[in-house]
């Protein structure tokens, strides 16, 4: 329309102010949606980092013209700004929360483009004054300058996914004092986020993550396989194959956890070939996470949806308690039974050393006793498995306290001390078939710990039964008059040595594995998650593998000490017995002096003093055991202040003697 | 079928108890009168295979033999609901069916005459088995079979099976009232020395204490033979209970009898058994926790076994062992509680010559019997009062033996023939040394019994096993 006003003169400066206000108001309007005019120019210069988008008036315009639409410019500017940002961001690498957030700016852009086709048409009618451009921009322009700062901060840093998320919501609460600009960028945070929310909502309702370009905050690592469980001590797949990465939007920050864990659940529900169906229900969706929280709400619902759902399968499809029940009874030796009969039929296997111990053969002698015993109704039995380990208990002890605790280095070196010689007696132990999803509660490590508990029992059980048959020894000679004699001495530390042993696994079964296991039962009722289970399974064996002295070495040496002294001398009671026999009655058939337990009748006692040898032999077994016996008690007493169920043994191994000796 | 336990019943005594035990065996065992198990039985959980077998039509027999001299009691058994129950082959009753008239020589007498007959029974039953743990006898002392033929089945089975445990359930006489049987100070000593020599593990079951908890505990005005004999088929099915209801303990008849028996002599236990009923008659139901069930335990009125001694006596008894069988829904953190209160409260009083405390089994009750009492306990203690008991047998045979009275009864019979009364001696000898020693049990230096003298040797000579008493020295 000033064609050719323009075409005379270059300088708006030629016309009258009125000329160039119309002018200017025309050559605004283009600025604001970024082309340029005659007498205002973009100038783009590039700077270090970003670029710098100036506009440039001819200076000869009137300078009140000049000042009001130097005022608009920054509009100018930040359409610029924001185009290029949509522009640049709706490509596919830049992810889904850009696209979102771009296409959101679009429709913004769109609505301003409007208001710039109504001003202009405005203009057109003459009813628009530059004053008049001013005022109605002046919504438009805080909006666009937020924006603009948002957008320039989201490319400068090129940020993407949770970032832009976040520094929208930052930005949005900065502007609190902007109503209007805080709610569009409420708005437009919202928007942003429907993408994100789409990869959220099928996470927390299926447990699958749909996150082409990265951009969600739960990372996968899909080389950690669920049948590593049953072998990885750490269980590394179930605590690290889904993991938090840096990123967390804020809104989510604080339920981040369980928003791992809920997919994590329904992952393992889906692992199972069980249906993951979540309860529809119209408010589910999680659209909005507006200051109403809503999300949250969703979120914590489906938590409970997902925990509670895998809780019960655990429970009921995969009767969790029953299993854990059954090891009770073969790990834990609840249901010893099946031990009596599986110990008399592998004596002789057990017997041998570690590495000639053919386990096919334990295996099926075990077999054979699950099937005669109280165990065959128990239709988990076939889980159990024999294993013939490496090292005595000590040693393995002492290797697992190194790599679990981490702890006395300088101990270990009498910790590995190892036995002269070890049979499948001390390296025996059970095992037990743990399949997915079970794995994630029986661990490794779980069922490490509770063959550690079993080897120790198992031992102990060895050692009562060595001693019950020193015990019958001893029975076999009831018929002769062993008072004041060596017989009658041996069948006193025989006593002391079966109420060491005995006391020894009442206090191991009675005061700790019962009660334990019986507090864990109690709260894996209530449990409502499966970390909980894990938590309280954990706990529970912690506690036991603590309070059976597994965990205190110098303790648990004394005791082996001690248990290794019974073995000794039930060994030795056969000769002992049978020499002290032979030597009493000597006209007796020496082959079967034991076999007859009642003896014909009148033996004489003789020679008693032939016989001072066994006497003074029995004499030192039962000197070292009660010196053992004795520094055990003293160290009871001494650590039972840091470990208070340290008593209740000093009670049972001591008995009254213990008050007596004011211990 | 692992630690299988043959139990033989002798004589009047031994048959009615017997039978009251299988009764309760089936009940808790969920097993019909015939033998079959009932529908209702069939979660399992339990060893039925200890104390029975299965036939090929799968229905339970027992392994007991029913020995008898007279054919009484073996008849009644023969026609009441449990006939089916027993194996037919398993009832010995003698061809002549006299009976032993209360005489224990003509009992010994003949077991010796039909000694092969009833091994075979045995060693079929034994051959039945896969890996026999040993014998459970139930027999009364004072009688002539149970007490005649029981000690010949002793020796015998000590013999045969040495490497087999044996355990009796003794019922002793009441020793209170005079008794029909004027013979029985003689029956009772004669046998006592088998129980002492031959036995591993004899629970002694007190008639005069039976009949004593019978009226006051049970408020029974008279009791009859079969409440009485309820009470011990109770105590026998309590004391099994760890062999049949798998725990982690004790269960295996030595892994039991160890723990209690201090020397191969000291080997008799008393029991003790709370709450009880008889018969689901109208008690007054009481609240039973751990701590109540331990502390009527270690009562005297609940033990089966009569307190003879003396107040001074009394109060030097001391308990060597105690191992409290708990029964039923029992809270575990309930049993330390409640054994540290009783060593608070000092109830028991132990031998201080070795370490002594209360052993616990916790054990699962039979779930098809309902019982009004949550917790029910047994004892099985050995303590040195039980002295007391053989000392009054041995004060009743003095009595009669001065009078040489009835000892033409025995005369007859090859062991005492030609006036060779020995044997009498004999077993007198080793009861008054079994009470001596435990007697030296109640001293705190017992571990030095007989060992007074250091620099002598064992100069004692014998005559016969047992009898002698020799001072030894290290």
């Amino acid at each position: 329309m000033t064609q050719t006003a323009a075409g005379f003169e270059n300088l708006i400066g030629y016309y009258e102010p009125p000329v160039q206000e119309l002018i200017v108001i025309d050559e605004v309007l283009s600025a604001m949606v970024g082309v340029e005019g005659r007498y205002i120019s973009i100038k783009t210069l590039r700077g270090k980092k970003d670029e710098i988008i100036n506009f440039l008036v001819d200076p000869s315009m009137d300078l009140a013209l000049q000042e009001l639409a130097k005022r608009i410019f920054p509009l100018c500017r930040s359409f610029l700004l924001i185009n290029q940002f949509v522009e640049s961001r709706s490509q596919f690498q830049n992810g889904l929360v850009n696209h979102a957030f771009s296409a959101a700016l679009r429709e913004f852009l769109l609505d301003y483009q409007a208001l710039v086709a109504q001003l202009e048409h405005q203009f057109r009618l003459g009813r628009l004054s530059l004053q008049g451009l001013w005022f109605y921009c002046q919504p438009t322009l805080k909006s666009m300058q937020a924006l603009s700062t948002v957008i320039q901060k989201a490319s400068a840093n090129n940020f993407s996914g949770s970032a832009v998320l976040n520094l929208l919501q930052s930005q949005a609460k900065a502007m609190a004092g902007d109503n209007a600009v805080r709610l569009l960028l409420e708005k437009m945070t919202q928007c942003a986020s429907r993408a994100y929310m789409s990869i959220l909502e099928r996470w927390v309702y299926e447990g699958v993550i749909d996150d082409p370009y990265g951009e969600f905050f739960i990372a996968e690592d899909k080389s950690l396989q669920k049948e590593s469980l049953t072998k990885d001590y750490d269980a590394k797949y179930w605590r690290q194959r889904y993991s938090l990465k840096d990123g967390i939007p804020s809104f989510l920050a604080n339920t981040a956890g369980t928003i791992l864990t809920t997919g994590k659940y329904l992952n393992v529900l889906r692992e199972c070939g069980h249906n993951v169906q979540v309860p529809p229900s119209e408010n589910s969706k999680l659209m909005s996470f507006g200051s109403n929280h809503h999300y949250l709400e969703c979120i914590k619902a489906a938590y409970n949806f997902a925990s509670g759902e895998l809780v019960n399968l655990i429970k009921e499809k995969y009767d969790l308690t029953g299993k854990l029940r059954s090891i009770k009874h073969y790990l834990l030796l609840d249901q010893g039974d099946f031990l009596v009969h599986f110990m008399d039929i592998a004596r002789d296997e057990l017997a041998k050393k570690p590495d000639e111990v053919s386990v096919e053969k334990l295996q099926s002698l075990l077999d054979l006793a699950l099937r005669t015993t109280a165990a065959s109704v128990d239709p988990y039995h076939e889980g159990l498995t024999c294993i013939v380990e490496r090292s005595s208990l000590l040693k393995r002890l002492g290797t697992f306290n190194v790599t679990e605790v981490s702890q006395r280095d300088s101990s270990n070196n009498d910790i590995l001390e190892e036995p002269v010689s070890i049979t499948g007696l001390e390296t025996f132990s059970l095992s037990y078939k743990v399949h997915w999803p079970l794995s994630i509660v029986l661990s490794r490590k779980a069922l490490t710990n509770y063959q550690l508990i079993f080897r120790f029992l198992f031992h102990c059980k060895h050692v009562d039964r060595q001693l019950c048959g020193a015990w019958q020894t001893h029975q076999g000679v009831r018929a002769l008059n062993t008072r004041g004699t060596a017989i009658s001495r041996s069948s006193l530390l025989c006593r002391s040595m079966l109420k060491f042993i005995n006391s020894l696994l009442h206090y191991l079964t009675f005061e700790v594995i019962e009660p334990n296991w019986h507090m864990m039962y109690t709260r894996l009722q209530s449990a409502n998650s499966i970390d909980e289970v894990i938590q309280h399974h954990d706990f529970f064996l912690d506690k036991c593998l603590r309070e059976c002295l597994l965990l205190l070495p110098e303790l648990l040496k004394k005791v082996e000490r001690l248990k290794s002294m019974c073995l000794q001398y039930a060994a030795a009671t056969q000769w002992l017995i049978s020499s002290s026999i032979v030597l009493h009655s000597p006209d007796e058939s020496k082959a079967d002096s034991l076999g007859t337990k009642q003896s014909k009748s009148g033996q004489a006692l003789k020679s008693a003093s032939r016989n001072a040898a066994v006497t003074d032999s029995i004499l030192k077994f039962e000197k070292d055991f009660d010196t053992e016996l004795q520094s055990l008690g003293s160290i009871l007493s001494s650590s039972s202040q840091t470990e208070p169920y340290l008593t209740h043994l000093a009670k049972w191994i001591l008995g009254v003697k213990l008050e007596h000796k004011g211990l | 079928m692992p630690r299988e336990i043959i139990t033989l019943q002798v004589g009047q005594c031994g048959n009615q108890i017997g039978m009251e035990f299988w009764k309760q065996l089936c009940l808790e065992h969920g097993i019909s009168k015939d033998g079959i198990l009932e529908d209702f039985a069939t979660q399992g959980g339990d060893r039925k295979d200890v104390f029975f077998y299965q036939a090929d039509d799968q229905h339970y027999i027992p392994r007991a033999l029913l020995i008898d001299l007279e054919p009484r009691v073996i008849n009644g058994i023969q026609n009441s609901d449990y006939r089916n129950l027993y194996n037919h082959e398993n009832i010995f009753v003698s061809d002549h069916g006299g009976g032993a008239g209360n005489n224990w020589a003509s009992g010994y007498h003949q077991g010796k005459n039909v000694e092969e007959d009833i091994m075979d029974m045995i060693d079929r039953e034994a051959d039945g088995s896969d890996s026999l743990e040993g014998f459970v006898l139930c027999h009364s002392i004072a009688g002539g079979t149970g007490s005649g033929m029981g000690s010949y089945l002793l020796e015998t089975l000590n013999d045969r099976y040495s490497k087999k445990l044996v355990q009796t359930y003794s019922v002793f006489p009441n020793q209170m009232e005079t008794s029909d049987v004027v013979v029985q100070p003689y029956n009772s000593l004669l046998t006592l020395k088998r129980l002492t020599l031959n036995a591993d593990c004899v629970v002694v079951l007190d008639n005069t204490a039976l009949n004593r908890i019978a009226v006051e505990r049970l408020h029974l005005s008279n009791p009859t033979f079969a409440q009485t004999n309820s009470l011990v088929s109770t105590v026998m099915s309590a004391s099994t209970t760890t062999l049949r209801y798998p725990g982690y303990m004790n269960n295996d008849l030595v892994g039991l009898l160890a723990s209690l028996i201090p020397t191969p002599r000291c080997h008799f236990l008393m029991t003790g058994y709370t709450p009880l009923t008889v018969e689901r008659q109208a008690n007054v139901i009481r609240k039973t926790t751990v701590l109540d069930v331990m502390r009527r335990l270690l009562q005297a009125k609940n033990i089966m076994v009569s307190s003879y001694a003396r107040t001074k006596d009394a109060s030097q008894a001391k308990y060597i062992s105690i191992l409290n069988i708990i029964q039923g829904e029992v809270d575990p953190t309930q049993v330390h509680e409640s054994l540290q209160r009783i060593r608070e409260r000092k109830l028991v009083n132990f031998i201080e010559w070795g370490p002594a405390s209360i052993q616990v089994a916790l054990s699962r009750k039979s779930p098809y019997v309902q019982t009004a009492h949550r917790v029910s306990g047994l004892m099985l203690a050995s303590h040195t009062s039980i002295r007391h008991l053989f000392s009054k047998c041995l004060s009743q045979y003095d009595k009669l033996r001065r009078k040489q009275a009835f000892l033409d009864n025995y005369r007859k019979f090859p062991m005492f023939a030609d006036n060779d009364l020995s044997e009498f001696d004999e077993s007198r000898d080793i009861i008054e040394s079994l009470v001596d020693e435990y007697k030296a049990c109640e001293s705190p230096d017992y571990i030095k019994w007989g060992m007074e003298d250091p620099n002598n040797m064992m100069t004692g000579e014998g005559s016969a096993a047992g009898s002698l008493d020799p001072k030894s020295e290290v």
